[in-house]
Protein backbone atom coordinates (compact mmCIF):
# COMPACT_ATOMS: atom_id res chain seq x y z
CA UNK A 1 0.00 0.00 0.00
CA UNK A 2 3.04 2.48 -0.55
CA UNK A 3 2.33 5.84 -1.51
CA UNK A 4 -1.27 5.59 -0.32
CA UNK A 5 -2.72 8.70 1.03
CA UNK A 6 -5.52 8.26 3.19
CA UNK A 7 -5.63 12.10 4.33
CA UNK A 8 -9.12 12.65 2.65
CA UNK A 9 -10.47 9.51 5.17
CA UNK A 10 -9.15 11.57 8.22
CA UNK A 11 -10.43 14.86 6.83
CA UNK A 12 -14.18 12.96 6.65
CA UNK A 13 -13.57 11.35 9.76
CA UNK A 14 -12.92 15.11 11.60
CA UNK A 15 -15.96 16.78 9.65
CA UNK A 16 -18.19 14.17 10.84
CA UNK A 17 -16.78 14.47 14.69
CA UNK A 18 -17.23 18.49 14.59
CA UNK A 19 -20.98 18.11 12.79
CA UNK A 20 -22.06 15.73 15.70
CA UNK A 21 -20.10 17.81 18.38
CA UNK A 22 -22.40 20.49 16.97
CA UNK A 23 -25.34 19.01 16.88
CA UNK A 24 -25.31 17.53 20.13
CA UNK A 25 -24.22 20.90 21.47
CA UNK A 26 -27.16 22.54 19.80
CA UNK A 27 -29.72 20.00 20.82
CA UNK A 28 -28.02 19.32 24.46
CA UNK A 29 -28.52 23.39 24.90
CA UNK A 30 -31.88 23.67 23.79
CA UNK A 31 -32.92 20.78 26.02
CA UNK A 32 -31.41 22.63 29.42
CA UNK A 33 -33.48 25.58 28.22
CA UNK A 34 -36.68 24.56 27.58
CA UNK A 35 -36.16 22.50 31.08
CA UNK A 36 -35.01 25.14 33.11
CA UNK A 37 -38.53 25.83 35.07
CA UNK A 38 -38.92 29.52 36.21
CA UNK A 39 -38.75 29.69 39.68
CA UNK A 40 -42.51 31.31 40.19
CA UNK A 41 -44.46 28.60 37.68
CA UNK A 42 -47.77 27.55 39.09
CA UNK A 43 -47.59 24.14 39.36
CA UNK A 44 -50.78 22.11 38.04
CA UNK A 45 -51.05 18.70 38.63
CA UNK A 46 -52.44 16.98 35.61
CA UNK A 47 -54.07 13.69 36.12
CA UNK A 48 -54.56 10.89 32.87
CA UNK A 49 -57.30 8.66 33.18
CA UNK A 50 -59.38 6.01 31.17
CA UNK A 51 -60.41 8.42 29.41
CA UNK A 52 -60.29 12.02 30.36
CA UNK A 53 -57.74 14.41 31.83
CA UNK A 54 -58.24 15.89 35.16
CA UNK A 55 -56.67 19.38 36.56
CA UNK A 56 -55.55 20.36 40.19
CA UNK A 57 -54.67 24.29 40.77
CA UNK A 58 -52.61 25.22 43.83
CA UNK A 59 -55.49 26.60 45.20
CA UNK A 60 -57.33 23.49 45.06
CA UNK A 61 -59.38 24.26 42.00
CA UNK A 62 -60.09 21.28 40.02
CA UNK A 63 -61.11 20.89 36.75
CA UNK A 64 -62.33 18.18 34.10
CA UNK A 65 -61.27 17.93 30.67
CA UNK A 66 -60.91 21.65 30.67
CA UNK A 67 -58.09 23.75 31.58
CA UNK A 68 -57.74 27.71 32.75
CA UNK A 69 -54.55 29.41 32.68
CA UNK A 70 -53.83 33.46 32.21
CA UNK A 71 -51.00 34.21 29.51
CA UNK A 72 -48.23 35.69 30.70
CA UNK A 73 -47.46 32.87 33.63
CA UNK A 74 -45.64 30.02 33.77
CA UNK A 75 -46.88 26.83 34.57
CA UNK A 76 -45.33 23.66 35.49
CA UNK A 77 -47.72 20.66 35.03
CA UNK A 78 -47.29 17.80 37.64
CA UNK A 79 -48.28 14.58 35.40
CA UNK A 80 -49.86 11.64 37.24
CA UNK A 81 -51.57 8.58 35.47
CA UNK A 82 -54.32 6.40 37.36
CA UNK A 83 -54.41 3.20 35.09
CA UNK A 84 -52.08 2.78 31.75
CA UNK A 85 -50.13 4.88 30.18
CA UNK A 86 -51.04 8.40 28.54
CA UNK A 87 -49.47 11.43 27.13
CA UNK A 88 -50.05 15.24 27.68
CA UNK A 89 -49.98 16.56 24.68
CA UNK A 90 -50.73 20.78 23.97
CA UNK A 91 -50.02 20.47 20.41
CA UNK A 92 -49.89 24.39 20.12
CA UNK A 93 -47.81 25.01 22.54
CA UNK A 94 -44.98 22.16 21.48
CA UNK A 95 -45.94 20.43 25.31
CA UNK A 96 -45.18 16.50 25.01
CA UNK A 97 -45.07 14.27 28.20
CA UNK A 98 -45.80 10.49 29.32
CA UNK A 99 -48.69 10.11 32.11
CA UNK A 100 -47.04 6.84 33.61
CA UNK A 101 -48.57 5.09 36.94
CA UNK A 102 -46.78 5.26 39.83
CA UNK A 103 -43.99 8.18 38.25
CA UNK A 104 -44.48 12.28 38.56
CA UNK A 105 -43.37 13.59 35.00
CA UNK A 106 -42.98 17.09 34.66
CA UNK A 107 -43.07 19.58 32.04
CA UNK A 108 -43.39 23.54 31.82
CA UNK A 109 -45.05 26.15 29.41
CA UNK A 110 -45.46 29.58 29.70
CA UNK A 111 -48.79 30.98 27.46
CA UNK A 112 -48.51 34.46 25.34
CA UNK A 113 -51.82 34.98 24.41
CA UNK A 114 -54.94 34.33 24.92
CA UNK A 115 -57.09 31.70 23.13
CA UNK A 116 -58.44 27.76 22.69
CA UNK A 117 -56.13 25.22 22.65
CA UNK A 118 -56.42 21.26 22.17
CA UNK A 119 -55.58 18.89 24.72
CA UNK A 120 -54.81 15.23 23.66
CA UNK A 121 -53.59 12.13 24.60
CA UNK A 122 -50.75 10.95 22.62
CA UNK A 123 -49.95 7.55 23.65
CA UNK A 124 -52.69 4.52 22.85
CA UNK A 125 -54.46 4.32 25.91
CA UNK A 126 -57.47 2.18 25.25
CA UNK A 127 -61.03 2.32 23.32
CA UNK A 128 -61.89 5.70 23.38
CA UNK A 129 -57.94 6.76 23.01
CA UNK A 130 -59.04 8.81 20.38
CA UNK A 131 -61.11 11.08 22.42
CA UNK A 132 -59.08 12.16 25.17
CA UNK A 133 -59.18 15.27 24.70
CA UNK A 134 -59.30 18.70 26.31
CA UNK A 135 -59.30 22.31 26.31
CA UNK A 136 -56.45 24.83 27.32
CA UNK A 137 -58.61 28.21 27.98
CA UNK A 138 -56.01 30.85 28.18
CA UNK A 139 -57.50 33.77 29.40
CA UNK A 140 -55.72 37.60 29.47
CA UNK A 141 -54.09 38.36 32.58
CA UNK A 142 -56.53 38.92 35.60
CA UNK A 143 -53.98 41.80 36.81
CA UNK B 1 1.02 12.29 11.93
CA UNK B 2 1.91 15.78 12.76
CA UNK B 3 -0.40 17.27 9.97
CA UNK B 4 -3.34 15.15 11.48
CA UNK B 5 -2.94 16.31 14.80
CA UNK B 6 -2.90 20.00 13.13
CA UNK B 7 -5.68 19.11 11.61
CA UNK B 8 -7.76 17.98 14.58
CA UNK B 9 -6.24 20.95 16.19
CA UNK B 10 -7.87 23.65 13.72
CA UNK B 11 -11.02 21.74 14.16
CA UNK B 12 -11.22 21.48 17.83
CA UNK B 13 -10.34 25.41 18.00
CA UNK B 14 -13.26 26.35 15.21
CA UNK B 15 -15.45 24.43 16.10
CA UNK B 16 -15.68 21.72 19.09
CA UNK B 17 -14.42 24.34 21.52
CA UNK B 18 -16.79 26.73 20.94
CA UNK B 19 -19.48 24.31 20.76
CA UNK B 20 -18.49 23.37 24.07
CA UNK B 21 -18.46 27.01 25.48
CA UNK B 22 -21.60 27.63 24.36
CA UNK B 23 -23.16 25.05 25.91
CA UNK B 24 -21.52 25.11 29.70
CA UNK B 25 -22.20 28.85 29.39
CA UNK B 26 -26.31 28.63 28.25
CA UNK B 27 -29.20 27.76 30.98
CA UNK B 28 -27.44 29.11 34.11
CA UNK B 29 -29.40 32.05 35.06
CA UNK B 30 -32.62 31.18 37.01
CA UNK B 31 -36.01 30.54 35.23
CA UNK B 32 -36.45 32.67 32.19
CA UNK B 33 -39.49 32.94 30.73
CA UNK B 34 -38.89 31.06 26.85
CA UNK B 35 -40.76 30.31 24.40
CA UNK B 36 -40.71 26.16 23.92
CA UNK B 37 -42.36 26.58 20.20
CA UNK B 38 -39.79 29.03 19.02
CA UNK B 39 -37.11 26.95 20.70
CA UNK B 40 -38.31 23.51 19.46
CA UNK B 41 -39.23 24.39 16.26
CA UNK B 42 -35.95 26.35 15.56
CA UNK B 43 -33.83 23.38 16.57
CA UNK B 44 -36.14 20.93 14.58
CA UNK B 45 -35.31 23.22 11.12
CA UNK B 46 -31.79 23.90 11.82
CA UNK B 47 -31.12 19.99 12.59
CA UNK B 48 -33.24 19.49 9.06
CA UNK B 49 -30.91 22.15 7.18
CA UNK B 50 -27.91 19.66 8.69
CA UNK B 51 -29.27 16.62 7.67
CA UNK B 52 -30.28 17.60 4.36
CA UNK B 53 -27.01 19.22 3.48
CA UNK B 54 -25.24 16.01 4.94
CA UNK B 55 -27.14 13.78 2.61
CA UNK B 56 -27.11 16.11 -0.54
CA UNK B 57 -23.06 15.61 -0.10
CA UNK B 58 -22.78 12.22 0.95
CA UNK B 59 -25.28 10.78 -2.01
CA UNK B 60 -23.73 13.56 -4.50
CA UNK B 61 -20.17 11.91 -3.81
CA UNK B 62 -21.07 8.64 -3.95
CA UNK B 63 -23.17 9.06 -7.58
CA UNK B 64 -19.94 10.91 -9.04
CA UNK B 65 -18.06 8.26 -7.52
CA UNK B 66 -20.18 5.32 -8.89
CA UNK B 67 -20.18 7.33 -12.44
CA UNK B 68 -16.56 8.53 -12.24
CA UNK B 69 -15.29 5.05 -11.60
CA UNK B 70 -17.03 2.95 -13.94
CA UNK B 71 -14.94 0.73 -16.37
CA UNK B 72 -16.63 2.38 -19.42
CA UNK B 73 -15.51 5.62 -18.15
CA UNK B 74 -13.39 7.46 -20.83
CA UNK B 75 -10.47 8.08 -18.50
CA UNK B 76 -10.64 4.63 -16.45
CA UNK B 77 -7.25 3.27 -15.60
CA UNK B 78 -6.41 0.56 -13.17
CA UNK B 79 -5.15 0.90 -10.19
CA UNK B 80 -1.59 0.15 -9.28
CA UNK B 81 -3.02 -2.90 -7.76
CA UNK B 82 -4.84 -3.99 -10.49
CA UNK B 83 -2.29 -3.43 -12.69
CA UNK B 84 0.15 -5.34 -10.75
CA UNK B 85 -2.30 -7.91 -9.78
CA UNK B 86 -1.00 -8.14 -6.14
CA UNK B 87 -3.06 -6.79 -3.61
Amino acid sequence: MGGHSNWPEWIYIGIVIALMTWVGAEAWNVERLVEHIPADAEVIKVTGQQWFWSFEHEDGTKEIGELHVEAGKAYKFEIYSKDVNHSFNIHDYVVLMDAVPGRVNTVWFAPDKAGEHDIQCREYCGLIHYNMRGKLIVEEPSS
Amino acid sequence: MTSMVGLFLVLAVLIIIPAADYVFAAGDEPGEYVDRRVLIWNLFFRMMTVAFTVGAVVSGTMIWLVWRFRESHPKATPTPYEKEGVW
